[in-house]
């Protein structure tokens, strides 16, 4: 077994190794992937943004929510009402949106989060039920526009950045949206990992670990819980935002807007490492990766699945990522991350400073 | 000088009246201890004077009614609880642990942490350890080392010596004790040990369902009749 001293050149070799392949590969895909390619990763940092924002509430305080689709359906409908009837720049749908969601956040936060366990995310569950519902009102249709959403509130031109040059065409789209992706996700990363290393995340730790002695260290239970919801909520909503700039349309069928949008939010958390800053990073990558490589698998499929799937006339893509799923929760119950750490651990041990 | 003063002090669960109504008295720089049988009340004691549960009455803190003040509020008084069953954050790391109980200060931590330290060897050489790995023993450090990071004038301690071998119970008092008599911290401990209590103690009330059955100082209540029998074992 290997045994590297935390500080020591080597310790920095391998640290410096991993961010240049990292950077290599953030500039490899946009600039020599195919366009679909492109697009897959754009929709895989909208979704780790997601599940990222989950973590905070489920993974780190341990409050459940299922009720984030509805913050990512907020974030998706204030972008496309601001661009289309007030005729805002995309640019700053992102703040409005946030604002937005952090308040809905806490509102919904305030009476719901002093219950507990099971009925809070009985609670988040009517949210992200009645949310849809709420956007195909008949009263509401002045501004959501009802069962057929919103279209077309893409970028009209797309802004120009010092490093990427002119961006025209489909092509275009699919490396701006990766770029805007890629921005937000390191904005969104910085700010949990900012909330995590600091006072802050040491208490909503203690909350999930502990109410009662979280309390009797001086820590506000309830003011935290919920302004961490609001706070969640509003990251969640960015996500929403960034969805609707890169496919131009938000409606309430949308799969993220949707229940189904929240338990996808959820899987990817808890399979990439709930309660880790990285987690919902693999998670979302692995979860894009399976979702797109099942898709591919139709009823015509030959060799081992069309012996196993053959007798469905439905391709059985969702079942088979279904399937997959549940085996990496099973040989990972706490997520890649953790399986990852405990492997690692195999071959190599850093040692800390000092002893 | 009264430091701490309940008068009245009652607390129930739901339906239940658990405290029916305790005075309780911790003079500035003394060592109290409270005895009582299983489900007598000691805990929920604890708690309503820290402001985890709903309580009434009225509980006085340096001249401060705290009755109606919170958790939150009661800590920046300069109350610190070290909950039974320690109640140590498990997936923090010990200095963690540490940093979280002086989550009211605004000031460095550094020295204090240091100081437990070396208080509490055995917690220094784990230091970034996970609190959950943490022997019992060690867990109870930890706690009552947490609890003082807020640097509190009153410690609730609610039994400590919980599930601990006999040298590590007398090593924790010893500090206990030491931080009562060097530094003029007041304690109010909850102890189901009768002989340990008495001899750390300068003042002990026994508790009875929810009530104050007896009080005293350390040797009144040693010489007591009805103590030595149910508590002393003769
Ligand atoms: N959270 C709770 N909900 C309902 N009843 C409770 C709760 N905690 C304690 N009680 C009840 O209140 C009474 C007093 O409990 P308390 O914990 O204060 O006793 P104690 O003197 O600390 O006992 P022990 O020595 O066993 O710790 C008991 O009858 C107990 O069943
Ligand atoms: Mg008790």
């Amino acid at each position: 077994m290997l045994k590297i001293k935390e500080g020591s050149v080597v310790h920095w070799a391998v640290r410096v190794a991993c961010v240049l392949a990292i950077a290599i590969f953030i500039v490899y895909i946009p600039t020599h992937s195919e366009t679909a390619r492109i697009g897959q990763f754009a929709s895989a940092f909208t979704l780790i943004i997601a599940a990222m924002s989950l973590n905070l509430v489920l993974g780190y305080t341990g409050q459940i929510s299922i009720g984030h689709s509805a913050f990512f359906g907020i974030g998706g409908y204030t972008a496309a009402i601001l661009i289309r009837d007030h005729g805002w720049s995309p640019g700053y749908t992102f703040y409005a949106a946030a604002i937005i969601a952090f308040i809905v956040g806490c509102l919904i936060a305030m009476p719901v989060l002093r219950i507990r366990g099971a009925y809070l995310a009985l609670v988040t569950l009517a949210v992200a039920v009645l949310f849809p519902t709420l956007l195909r009102w008949k009263k509401l249709e002045w501004l959501t526009s009802g069962a057929k959403g919103i279209d077309s509130v893409k970028y009209d031109k797309l802004p120009v950045w010092p490093f990427l040059g002119e961006l025209k065409g489909r092509d275009g789209r699919a490396v701006f949206a990766y770029w805007l992706g890629l921005l937000v996700l390191v904005i969104a990363f910085l700010i949990c990992r900012g909330l995590i290393k600091s006072r802050v995340g040491r208490s909503l730790i203690a909350i999930r670990d502990n109410e009662t002695a979280a309390a009797v260290m001086g820590v506000n239970v309830t003011r935290t819980k919920v302004l961490i919801f609001g706070i969640s909520a509003s990251l969640c909503a960015l996500a929403g935002v960034l969805s609707t700039l890169s496919t131009g349309v938000v409606t309430p069928d949308g799969q993220y807007v949707t229940l189904l949008g929240s338990i996808i939010f959820l899987l990817i958390m808890v399979v990439g490492g709930a309660g880790t800053l990285s987690g919902p990073i693999i998670g979302g990558l692995v979860y894009v990766w399976l979702d797109n490589t099942t898709r591919g698998i139709g009823t015509d499929s030959r060799g081992v699945v069309g012996f196993i799937f053959g007798w469905t006339n439905q391709s059985p893509a969702t079942l088979i990522l279904g399937l997959a799923l549940i085996v990496i929760m099973l040989f990972a119950p706490t997520g890649l991350v953790g399986l990852f750490r405990k492997l690692s651990r195999r071959i190599v041990t850093i040692e800390p400073q000092g002893q | 000088m009264s430091l701490l003063q309940t008068t009245g002090l009652r607390a129930s669960y739901g339906q239940v009246d658990v405290l029916l109504g305790i005075d309780i008295e911790v003079n500035q720089g003394e060592m109290v201890v409270i005895l009582g049988a299983n489900g007598a009340g000691k805990t929920t004691t604890m708690r309503a004077v820290s402001g985890t549960i709903p309580r009434s009455g009225s509980i006085v803190f340096d001249g401060h009614e705290i009755v109606t003040q919170n958790a939150e509020s009661i800590v920046r008084l300069g109350i610190a609880h070290v909950p039974q069953g320690r109640g140590t954050f498990s997936d923090l790391t010990v200095e963690e642990n540490l940093r979280i109980g002086a989550y009211i200060r605004k000031d460095s931590v550094e020295s204090d942490i240091e100081r437990w330290f070396e208080t509490f060897p055995r917690l220094g050489e784990r230091k970034s350890q996970k609190a959950g790995s943490l022997s019992g023993g060690e867990q109870q450090m930890l706690a009552i080392a947490r609890a003082l990071m807020s640097r509190p004038r009153l410690l609730l301690c609610d039994e400590p010596s919980l599930g601990l071998a006999p040298l590590v119970t007398q090593e924790l008092f010893g500090v206990l004790k030491s931080l009562n008599q060097q530094e003029g911290l007041s304690v109010l401990l909850v102890e189901q040990n009768a002989n340990l209590a008495l001899k750390i103690a300068n003042k002990v009330y026994l508790l009875e369902t929810g009530q104050v059955v007896a009080s005293g100082d350390a040797e009144s209540i040693a010489g007591d009749e009805r103590i030595r029998r149910a508590y002393l074992g003769g």
